[in-house]
């Protein structure tokens, strides 16, 4: 198999890589561009810690050629902050404790982030659904769940929602 | 109210940035100069004998640059304890299960490596193997470890006395079995492992871990090098629960690949490896006599367990037992006698599981609501005439202080509404409920106890060093929490070092639910050490007694007049200037009984403080499918002190999701002739986001005497109730008391069915 030359466009800049046809956009872009922040954890789809946005839509780096991404506007969690300044989702999690042992974190802030542009103001059930592409094995999913809901709307009820200046 | 500034306060964890960012480092993140990718070769055989390894085409490869088996290693042999020795990194006679290593690649990329583990040429000698324990016990043919007739590998007698007599007196008597299948992990984060042999010698290794120093003194073992010399790193870890806390032959291996090729070496476990090479849960056969007095009082018990252990020891003598120390703690037992027996079998290896006992647990709980049923108590007041109080002796010998085990039942049962609930719901509807009880902490000698250090920097900031490990649980934020506290910093002043066996003293590691209530309070005796020697200065200053003075907001003032104050910054200064630095260390070890042992005297203090919890589930069962649909989960616990409701409430969520809905309803390993056929994430059935119920969690604090600021764990009592739960409340559902774990809908139907035809 002969290597090819492709361009990736990641969180709006260009990189051009020498890669196999079957390499998979994950291991491009944990090997080659070292954004490690989307993690490998079934290796087979299931589990949504590789997800990244293709044009907006998440879908699983893992069983992505990175051959497919080319053209493709692609978001990884590395491209969620504005340099230190966080987005109010990854802000959320932190507030709500929807974070514990990381692992599956990027691949949930990018569903729930592709959500939140799709459904601005999504109800438990539509968090919920959306979600369960996405497996957890710390938090039983309540403070994520709650952390997404919070994330655009931030409730005065709620003890942990950090009320914006 | 408490007087604590960030002690109790629902503070957002300090490692959430870097994982939000995705800038946390886990292993298979790291990359260093020349680094190999290494690969296990493992037996595609239950048992069979190892006659010849060819490694001579592997070696031939082009860009293989090592190949290691057996024949590389000192020979030594690991076991957690003298009595368990019986597993080489590398196996060199036999293979005992399908993934037993026997040898090792590193290669420049993946793709050599894998070609390489295929041109590795291992001649067998196919044995007969046994996959069921009870067959293991009365199998003839050739024993998994020839020291150990019958294939028993720990057998755990416990005897109070009086048993018998007591039967005699019972009012009523019942003996039941129950079963439970095999559960798994599923860390979110597959095992890996880098190791690397740096300019001076010193090996260096990064892992998921339960706790360093557990792993660097296996490692010192087997290379028999010195301990000093073997540097377990800090890295972010993605999850553990119970099954990161020993070594692991890839730790080994691929330090054995990093010395041979002299550069550093990666393993990244597959999925499937991560199931079948790391750990499991025990398949367990429970038998519980039980004998109650009138009003249902336990006053004897003989419960017998037989684990299937799988191929080697691993925690072994600990696993026999937890089962039957939980319920011990859970209940009062007016005389006990338990027999549990750990039996080798050819399949992977079993260790300890957040949800260890589930089949245990559940059988006493089940059979408890079967006694209720017969004298007709419910099921909460037979539990309140049972439940564990303060100021008791457990069965062998272990003071309870605190314990607020009723407050839980009490705060769930109202919360809810099972006293309402209860006889009242519709056919197919139930509610069910369970109670637990964990440890802080399993005698561990002389590893037993945790130390740390403080030094304040010039800026009036601190670092804290602390070999408290965290896993995913929080474990750190817990200790700047606690330091910050103590020191009067705010928590960003805090800069921790922790979990590397370099830089930090020896800590029993979050193994056992121990991590607050030793490492934290290891951190807290230092901080006050520490903020000793400042107020000590600062009196100079203020012209007050120290005792008098207080710290916080990054202020020393004076506690009758707070308007008196000085920065700690112009403290530590002065101090300098004085020729003093300002540092200190702090070290706790719980009073334990050392003469306690797991096998041979299993009596004596265990540790200092237990935690007790109780869930209660209420479910609607669809009589046509036999799925469940949880309603509501409310979970209950005595957790001494509350440090962070934040983090506590994602400790209890995580608990039913692991414990209840996975553990009880869904998680269970299926086989055939010795191989995992459900190991990946797309066979083996998880929780998802929409399977999760409303979930209410309690905070019950029962302020122990001897934990940091009354603090004890953090949920794991609810990780281990939510099985009973689950299981209380599927079997009011259905009117059936089930008796076979996790309760999948084939057994739910079965269950439904035979009774529709009993009529």
């Amino acid at each position: 198999m002969e290597k090819i030359r492709i361009t990736l466009n990641v969180n709006g800049r260009p990189h051009e890589v020498m890669i196999y046809p079957n390499e998979t956009l994950l291991d491009v872009l944990r090997d080659q561009l070292d954004m490690i922040g989307s993690k490998e954890s079934c290796g087979e789809g299931v589990c949504g810690s590789c997800t990244v946005h293709m044009d907006g839509k998440p879908v699983r780096a893992c069983l992505t050629l990175a051959m497919e991404a080319r053209g493709a506007q692609i978001k990884t969690v590395e491209g969620l902050a504005n340099g230190d300044e966080l987005s109010d989702l990854q802000q959320s999690f932190i507030d709500h404790g929807a974070v514990q042992c990381g692992f599956c974190t990027p691949g949930m802030l990018m569903t729930a982030d592709a959500l939140l542009k799709e459904n601005p103001n999504p109800d438990e059930n539509a968090i919920r659904k959306a979600l369960s592409g996405n497996i957890c094995r710390c938090t039983g999913y309540a403070k994520i769940v709650k952390a997404v809901a919070h994330a655009a709307q931030p409730q005065d009820h709620c003890c942990d929602c950090n009320p914006k200046e | 109210m408490s007087d604590y500034t960030i002690i109790g306060t629902r503070m957002p964890r300090v490692d959430s940035r870097a994982k939000v960012m995705g800038k946390a480092k886990y292993t298979a993140d790291l990359k260093l100069p020349g680094m190999l990718v290494g690969k296990i070769k493992r037996s595609p055989y239950a048992h069979a004998r190892i006659v010849n390894i060819d490694t001579s085409k592997a070696e031939a490869l082009p860009g293989v640059k090592s190949v290691v088996t057996g024949k590389d290693t000192e020979g030594v042999k690991w076991g957690v304890f003298p009595y368990t020795r019986d597993q080489q990194f590398i196996q060199t006679e036999k293979a005992r299960y399908i993934g037993d290593e026997v040898a090792g690649v590193a290669a420049i990329d993946e793709e050599t490596a894998l070609r390489a583990l295929d041109l590795i040429e291992v001649e067998y000698e196919e044995l007969p193997a046994v996959f069921d324990p009870m067959e293991a016990m009365a199998s003839d043919t050739e024993l998994i470890h020839q020291d150990f007739p019958n294939n028993v590998n720990i057998h755990v007698n416990i005897d109070t006395g009086n048993v018998d007599e007591n039967f005699e007196k019972a009012h009523y008597i019942r003996e039941d079995t129950f079963m439970a299948s095999e559960e798994s992990y599923f860390h979110a984060e597959p095992y890996a492992v880098v190791a690397q042999f740096d300019p001076e010698d010193c090996l260096e290794v990064w892992c998921p871990n339960g706790g360093p120093h557990m792993k660097s003194k296996p490692l010192s073992n087997a290379f028999k090098i010195p301990l000093h010399k073997v540097k377990i790193k800090k890295i972010a870890i993605g999850g553990a629960f119970g099954g990161r806390s020993e070594i692991c032959p890839a730790d080994y291996i691929c330090s054995l690949l990093a010395k041979k090729t002299n550069k550093p070496v990666k393993i990244v476990f597959t999925r499937e490896e991560n199931t079948i090479a790391t750990r499991q849960g025990h398949a367990m056969i429970t038998t519980h006599k039980t004998g109650v007095d009138e009003g249902g009082r336990v006053i004897a018990r003989d419960s017998t367990c037989y684990m299937d252990g799988g191929a080697y020891s691993s925690t072994g003598p600990i696993a026999t037992s937890v089962p039957f120390l939980s319920m011990e703690q859970a209940y009062r037992i007016g005389s006990v006698r338990y027999n549990g027996y750990r039996i080798y079998t050819n399949k992977p290896i079993r260790g300890m599981i957040r949800t260890h006992g589930r089949g245990f647990a559940c059988g006493v709980d089940t059979q408890l609501d079967m006694i209720a049923d017969h004298l007709g108590i419910d099921p909460v007041e037979i539990r309140l005439r049972n439940s564990r109080q303060p100021g008791d002796y457990t069965n062998t010998k272990s003071y309870v202080s605190s314990c607020a085990m009723d407050e839980t039942i009490q705060k769930a049962v109202e919360k809810s509404g099972f006293k309402e609930k209860w006889g009242k719901l519709p056919p197919f509807h139930g509610i069910g409920i369970g109670t637990n009880s964990v440890q802080t902490g399993f005698p561990m000698g002389i590893r037993g106890g945790s130390q740390s250090f403080i030094k304040f920097n010039e800026d009036g900031e601190a670092t804290v060093m602390s070999g408290v490990v965290d896993n995913g649980q929080g474990n750190e934020n817990m200790v700047v929490q606690i330091a910050a506290e103590e020191l009067g910093l705010l928590p960003e002043d805090i800069h921790l070092v922790n979990a590397d066996t370099e830089t930090t003293s020896s800590d029993p590691g979050s193994y056992s639910q121990v991590s607050t209530f030793v490492g934290g309070q290891a951190v807290k005796i230092a901080a006050e050490n520490c903020r000793a020697k400042l107020f000590e200065v600062a009196s100079k200053v203020l012209k007050v007694a120290p005792e008098k003075l207080a710290a916080k907001n990054r202020l020393i003032f004076v506690k009758d007049d707070p308007e008196k104050s000085i920065p700690i910054k112009k403290v530590v200064r002065i101090s300098l200037l004085n020729f003093n630095s300002v540092n200190a260390e702090g070290g706790y070890w719980p009073k334990v009984d050392m003469k306690r042992e797991w096998v041979k005297n299993p009596y004596g203090q265990m540790c200092e403080a237990f935690s007790f919890g109780t869930t209660i589930v209420e479910v609607k069962v669809d009589p046509d499918t036999g799925q469940v649909e949880v309603l509501e989960a409310t979970a209950a616990q005595d957790v001494g002190y509350a440090l962070n409701p934040l983090v506590l409430e994602g400790q209890f969520e995580g608990s039913i999701a692991m414990g209840g809905q996975g553990g009880m309803l869904t998680e269970y390993h299926e086989w055939n002739d010795g191989r995992c056929i459900n190991p990946t994430m797309l066979d083996y059935k998880l929780p998802l986001a929409c399977d999760m119920p409303k979930i209410n969690s309690i905070i019950v604090e029962s302020i122990d005497p001897k934990g940091p600021y009354g603090a004890k764990e953090a949920a794991m009592s609810i990780a281990m109730s939510a099985a009973q739960g689950y299981s209380g409340a599927v079997s009011n559902a259905i009117g059936v008391h089930m008796d076979s774990f996790p309760l999948t809908p084939d057994k739910i139907l079965t269950a439904i069915k035979v009774k529709k035809a009993q009529g």
